[in-house]
This record gives structure tokens, C-alpha cells and sequence, in this order.
């Protein structure tokens, strides 16, 4: 086991820069997913961890030691790739045991038929067997062991490829969209099991998602990438509840959050359609800017407000509603969580204003950064209007 | 009550009986002209040779004599058929192996290339649109002992390092091999043309054969510590090659049992020196069509349908049981 440490790391094809500069550091033991939309270079980063792809500048270390001049099978990761890539000619014990057959074993002891004669090899065949019993129970897939990986359903190649990944104990797991292959229930129970796997392991994880669930729910840490750049890597509340940036509110979080425009008046307080409101910037530039609401930040409210509209969709999930409301003035509709005990008053075509908690929202300027020093006007009364 | 029950479940028994029987026919209308075909074209020559070959007629008699197994008896014990054998199996055994594994490195080596790799593709793969016949009285020339390319190039490194070699050394101090005109040249130049022509062929088969392999499947075999190349094609390429290398190893043991036109161009009379390339394909040929002995010439033909058949056989029950790895 050992932390991982990635500094300023650059990655261009042709023309294109996939990684812009990319520094972070992962601590020993710690679950980070790497998170983004496809095309924001996290499996281009996850690779370079690897050693299966070059980087243009930067550094690599691991456990501290550089790894630059290390190809990929001396770096000690394990890797699950999406397609599984799983050796379709090995039963499921063989490719279990491939990866300590390939160190343990010399190129003559691993020869058919002549190998077995060798000294040593019998021993070191006994242990490999071991080895991969021991993950195969982990796993739940010793009943599997002598069936080739076409004879599989993905879940279970998916286990396969997870006790490839296992069997030996290396520095660091890297996994590359590991659930994307599988049915939605199914990827919510494996999902489950790997991140039991990180405590019982205590090994470090490197996670490629695009599914920001999936990074929520199971990592110490989320790296949200886009454009080649990490925006924010913190911990999946901290990036949820408070993002640096107005790419990573919208990114995080499912529905997405509400954005709407904003004016910042001359003498630093906000405007709403117009309205002013009891809130203020304490520096920095004047004119545009966004506010961020969270659908869970709305509230229905009766009388007069900046935001006003008609319910024109809602979806019921259960245990909570999602309600699309239409407001004029506005380009996209507005997306407020409600209770199931709510749908009453809230019908298609239902006129409804909307207010919200001040303290919940989250403002960016006009390049999209957070604006975190605000002046709340009215201490006591923080609901609009 | 009995009887409105069984008036009950047997109408609907009845018209799904007659509905299926409609359907028999139709199907075996439907397969017919294809049978028929199958059964004019394929099946009965084989069948009419195979009784040929229990005969000993010829083109043009009138009438033949039931000779039972005499033909095949000749097959076995005169020695003109035993150097037919040798010399077919010879050919098989070199060229098989050869333009299998030939084709299979051209095809790794190309596979990596970017830029030229179309014009390696296409100067492996001349040799197999041109006309073997054209090649071979080109190779004709080439290899004609006094003023053909090849022994005038190896007649300029005498008085070279390279007499070290002791075929050159031997060339130098008394003449160059007659190529074709000599026993122990004859075939395994014939097997050199057959190599040259053919693995071209496989280098395209496996080629495509390459492009089905996973590339995915590489990095995991990294990850997993197959450092060397040879590692690598051993974990992950061969496998993927392996229903290729059957469906190649089976072609080119069928166009190897099939050789002929070189032969036929550079001995048009008997086989080569001492019959030494006397191949089935040209036996058949000379018994059958030259010397109109159509029973003997039928019971060759059997033979090689015997060996071909065989090889199918073993090429379906391989792809079967092994190389998909189902």
C-alpha cells in the first residue's frame, strides 16, 4: 500500500491538450474518485498513473518514489478496466492467476509441460493457488473458477476482473468505470461491494466515474475534472454543499442545481429579476453573476416573490417529488424538491412562487467562480422578499 | 359429455397436425433446387469416381471390367505412387509451417507499422494475384542453370568472404545446382515458389485476424506484469489468433494437397527429375487425363478427397471444442 502523488502533469494528443497541469495527492488508504464529464481526460490521468500512458511534463510518484523511468508492470497497480479485459482463453482461476503467475514465475517455469519440471515451480503453483481460492472466496465467485470468462454474465466477469485486480497485493487499486457495463441494479449493489472492499483492504483507490453518484457515494475524496483541469477535489459533501466553482454545482448533484442570473448593483447587493436582495458582495466586480440553488433550497411560499411561475412537469419518485417550474424571464426551467404530500398544490399549470434560504445559496461571478465573502443585509429575516 | 370433449381438443390437434405437414412441404420445396443442384454438381461425380475407381475404364471404351480394389493396391505398392506420396507430404510438410508462420510474423510486423504499412501489405500480397503458371516460367528463367539470375548472382560471390559458405565454395569449385533439373533441388524449390506465393495469403487472414483483438487486452497484460513481447503474444495474441490459425493452417493444407501449376509448368513431362515432384494433383492429372487410365486416376482422386475431408474434419471439431472459448 502506498499514497500516490501526482504533480503539474501535462498530456497532449496532436493537437489537442488533454491535461492542462495536474497536481494531486492521494493519501495512503484513501478512496478518490475522479469524476467529469467523457472527454475531461480522468481516464488519460488514471492511465498516466498507470504507467500505459506517457505524460508530456510532470511527475508521477508513488509511495514517494518517482515512477518516470518505471513502465507500466513494475509500477505494482492493479487495474480493472471497463470492458473487464479478461483473457477469454483462461478459466476464471487462470486469469485470476495470471498476475502472480507473470512475477512469481521465470518465462521457463510458466512453459506447458516443461515448466512443471522445473524446480520450484510446483511450490510457487501451490501458493498462486492459494492466493486466488483466497480471492475467489472474497469475492464470492469460487464456484466460478473453471468457467471461461464467454460463459459469464457481467457481473460476474465484472468479480473476475475485481480478483485479478486483488490477488496480489499491490500498491494502489485504479479502476476504470468499472460499473458502466452493468444493469442499473446491479451497479448499485457492486457499488456497495467495492466500497466494503476499500475498508476491508484499507488500500488506496484511484476511481474513474462519469456518474457522480457513484463518486458520491463511495469516495473519501472527489477530483471533479473538466477541460483537463481538477476544479475541486474535496470530499463528496464538501464539494456538494459548497463547490469552488459554478462547473462543479452543476456537475454534482442530481437534478441538477437551479442557475439563475444575478446582478451585483453598484454598491455590492444583489439583484434577483430586479429585485433587490438582502444580500451584498463585499469586494470584487460589479455587473453579471449567477446564483446557484439547489432544488432542495426552494420552497413554495404564498404572495409575492422575485420567482414566480407554473408547474409545467413533475416527476414522483416516492419518498420525494421534483417539480419543473416554468419562470418568466427565465431561459431554463426551475427544478424544486418537494414532498409527495405537496402534489396537491402542485398540478400542471399550477401557478406557484418560490422562495428560498439565503444562506443556501451560492453565488459565482462571472466567470463562474465562487464568491464566498457575502453581507447579509438583514440578519434577522434572511428569506427574500 | 365424453364425446364433445374429445370433438373439443381434437379439431385444434388436427389442424396443427395438417398445418405442419403443410409447412414439411413447403420447406423441402424450398430446399429442393438446392439439393438437386448439390446432388448433380457435388455428390454425384464423387459418388460415379468412387465406383470409377473399383474399374478400369477408359474415356471411350465401350464397356469396363469390376477390377475390385486393384487400383488402390497399385497405390500402395509400386513405387511410382510411393514417391507420389513422398513427395505430396513433403510439400505439405515445408510449405505448411512455413507460409503459416510466415504470414503470421509478416502480419505482427506490419500490424505495428503506420505509415507503410500499405505498401508492405501490398508487396507481400503480389505474388498471390499474379498467375502462378506466368510466375512459374518466370521463376523458369530465373532458375535456369547457366544463364538464369540466380546462379549468375551466386556464381559472382566467388573469390568473395563469402565462400566461407561451403555451398558457395562447393559452387565455386565445380558448378551451381541445376535447380530444377536435380533430384535433390527439384522439390524444395518447388516448395519455395509454393511459400513465396502463398504467404502473402495468410499475412492478409491474419491481419484481419489482428484487428479483432482487444487492445484492452494488452494494457491488462501489462498491468499484470507480461513485460516481454513474447509474453504478450503468448497471453493475448494467439489466443485471439486462434480461430484464424486454424481456418489458415486448413486453407493452406488444402492449397498445398492442390499444387500443380508449377509443376505442370516446369515438368510438363513426368513429375520432375527422377519424379521426385510427382504431387497427387499431377498424378491425377497424368493418369487420368494424359494416359486415360480414369479408374487408376479416380482412385487418386479418392484418396486426396479422403485427406482433404479428413482436414475438415479436424478443423470443425477444433473450432468447435477449443479456439472460441465459449
Amino acid at each position: 500500500m502506498a499514497g500516490l502523488s501526482i504533480e503539474n502533469v501535462t498530456k497532449r494528443f496532436g493537437e489537442t491538450e488533454v491535461l492542462k497541469g495536474v497536481s494531486l495527492d492521494i493519501a495512503d488508504g484513501e478512496f478518490v474518485s475522479l469524476v467529469g464529464p467523457s472527454g475531461c481526460g480522468k481516464s488519460t490521468l488514471l492511465r498516466i498513473i498507470a504507467g500505459l500512458e506517457t505524460q508530456g511534463a510532470g511527475s508521477v510518484r508513488i509511495g514517494g518514489t518517482p515512477v518516470e523511468d518505471q513502465r507500466a508492470a513494475d509500477r505494482n497497480l492493479s487495474m480493472v478496466f471497463q470492458s473487464y479485459a479478461l483473457y477469454p482463453h483462461l478459466t476464471v482461476g487462470e486469469n485470476i492467476a495470471v498476475p502472480l503467475r507473470m512475477r512469481r514465475l521465470n518465462g521457463v517455469q510458466r512453459l506447458p509441460l516443461v515448466g512443471g519440471l522445473m524446480p520450484g515451480t510446483r511450490a510457487v503453483a501451490r501458493e498462486i493457488g492459494q492466493h486466488v481460492a483466497d480471492a475467489a472466496t472474497m469475492l464470492e465467485i469460487g464456484h466460478l473458477l473453471d468457467r471461461k470468462p464467454g460463459q459469464l454474465s457481467g457481473g460476474q466477469r465484472q468479480r473476475v476482473a475485481l480478483g485479478r485486480a486483488l490477488v496480489r497485493d499491490p500498491a494502489a487499486f485504479l479502476l476504470d468505470e468499472p460499473l458502466s457495463n452493468l444493469d442499473a441494479k446491479l451497479r448499485v449493489q457492486t457499488r456497495a461491494e467495492i466500497a466494503q472492499l476499500h475498508r476491508r483492504l484499507a488500500a488506496t483507490f484511484v476511481y474513474v466515474t462519469h456518474d457522480q453518484v457513484e463518486a458520491m457515494t463511495m469516495s473519501d475524496r472527489i477530483a471533479v475534472m473538466m477541460g483537463g483541469r481538477i476544479l475541486q477535489c474535496a470530499p463528496p459533501d464538501v464539494v456538494y454543499e459548497d463547490p469552488d466553482r459554478i462547473e462543479v454545482a452543476e456537475f454534482i448533484g442530481s437534478p441538477k442545481i437551479n442557475i439563475l442570473p444575478l446582478e451585483i448593483l453598484p454598491d455590492g447587493r444583489l439583484s434577483l429579476q430586479d429585485r433587490a436582495l438582502d444580500l451584498a458582495v463585499v469586494e470584487g466586480a460589479r455587473g453579471v453573476a449567477s446564483l446557484g440553488l439547489r432544488p432542495e433550497a426552494l420552497r413554495l411560499k404564498s404572495g409575492d416573490s422575485p420567482l414566480r411561475g407554473r408547474v409545467v412537469h413533475s416527476e414522483n419518485l416516492g419518498s420525494e417529488m421534483f417539480v419543473q417550474i416554468d419562470v418568466a424571464d427565465l431561459q431554463e426551467r426551475i427544478t424544486l424538491r418537494a414532498t409527495p404530500e405537496q402534489r396537491g398544490a402542485l398540478a400542471l399549470g399550477t401557478p406557484v412562487a418560490l422562495d428560498f434560504d439565503l444562506h443556501k445559496a451560492l453565488i459565482f461571478d462571472a466567470d463562474g467562480a465562487r464568491i464566498r465573502r457575502l453581507r447579509h443585509l438583514n440578519a434577522a429575516a434572511s428569506e427574500v422578499a | 359429455m365424453a364425446v364433445i370433449d374429445v370433438s373439443m381438443t381434437d379439431a385444434p390437434r388436427e389442424t396443427t397436425v395438417a398445418r405442419a405437414t403443410q409447412e414439411r412441404r413447403a420447406a423441402w420445396a424450398l430446399t429442393a433446387p438446392a439439393l438437386i443442384l448439390m446432388v448433380i454438381v457435388l455428390l454425384a461425380p464423387v459418388i460415379i469416381a468412387g465406383l470409377l475407381s473399383f474399374t478400369n475404364y477408359s474415356l471411350g471404351n465401350s464397356g469396363f471390367d469390376w477390377v475390385g480394389a486393384d487400383n488402390y493396391e497399385k497405390l500402395f505398392t509400386r513405387s511410382t505412387y510411393e514417391k507420389m506420396f513422398i513427395a505430396t507430404l513433403t510439400y505439405v510438410v515445408t510449405v505448411v509451417p512455413l507460409s503459416v508462420g510466415l504470414g503470421l510474423g509478416a502480419a505482427l510486423l506490419i500490424n505495428t507499422l503506420g505509415r507503410f504499412r500499405e505498401i508492405y501489405k501490398t508487396i507481400y500480397f503480389l505474388p498471390v494475384m499474379a498467375t502462378l503458371l506466368a510466375m512459374a516460367i518466370a521463376w523458369e528463367f530465373m532458375l535456369h542453370p547457366s544463364i538464369g539470375m540466380i546462379n549468375r548472382t551466386l556464381e559472382a560471390t566467388c573469390g568473395t568472404p563469402f565462400e566461407v559458405v561451403p555451398f558457395i565454395a562447393n559452387g565455386c569449385a565445380d558448378r551451381f545446382p541445376l535447380w530444377l533439373g536435380d533430384k535433390r533441388y527439384a522439390i524444395w524449390v518447388i516448395c519455395f515458389i509454393g511459400i513465396w506465393q502463398g504467404f502473402g495469403f495468410n499475412m492478409v487472414l491474419y491481419l484481419a485476424g489482428l484487428t479483432s483483438v482487444h487492445r484492452e487486452l494488452y494494457h491488462a497484460a501489462e498491468m499484470d506484469g507480461a513485460k516481454s513481447a513474447w509474453d504478450r503474444f503468448r497471453l493475448v495474441t494467439w489466443p485471439a489468433l486462434g480461430p484464424t490459425t486454424v481456418f489458415v493452417v486448413t486453407i493452406s493444407c488444402i492449397r498445398a494437397f492442390q499444387v500443380f501449376d508449377t509443376i505442370e509448368a516446369f515438368w510438363p513431362q513426368g513429375g520432375g527429375p527422377n519424379k521426385s515432384t510427382y504431387v497427387m494433383m499431377f498424378a491425377i492429372f497424368e493418369k487420368g487425363i494424359q494416359q486415360n487410365l480414369i479408374g487408376i486416376g479416380s482412385a487418386i482422386t479418392m484418396l486426396f478427397l479422403a485427406f482433404v475431408m479428413f482436414l475438415t474434419l479436424i478443423q470443425r471439431w477444433l473450432v468447435e471444442r477449443k479456439v472460441h472459448y465459449k
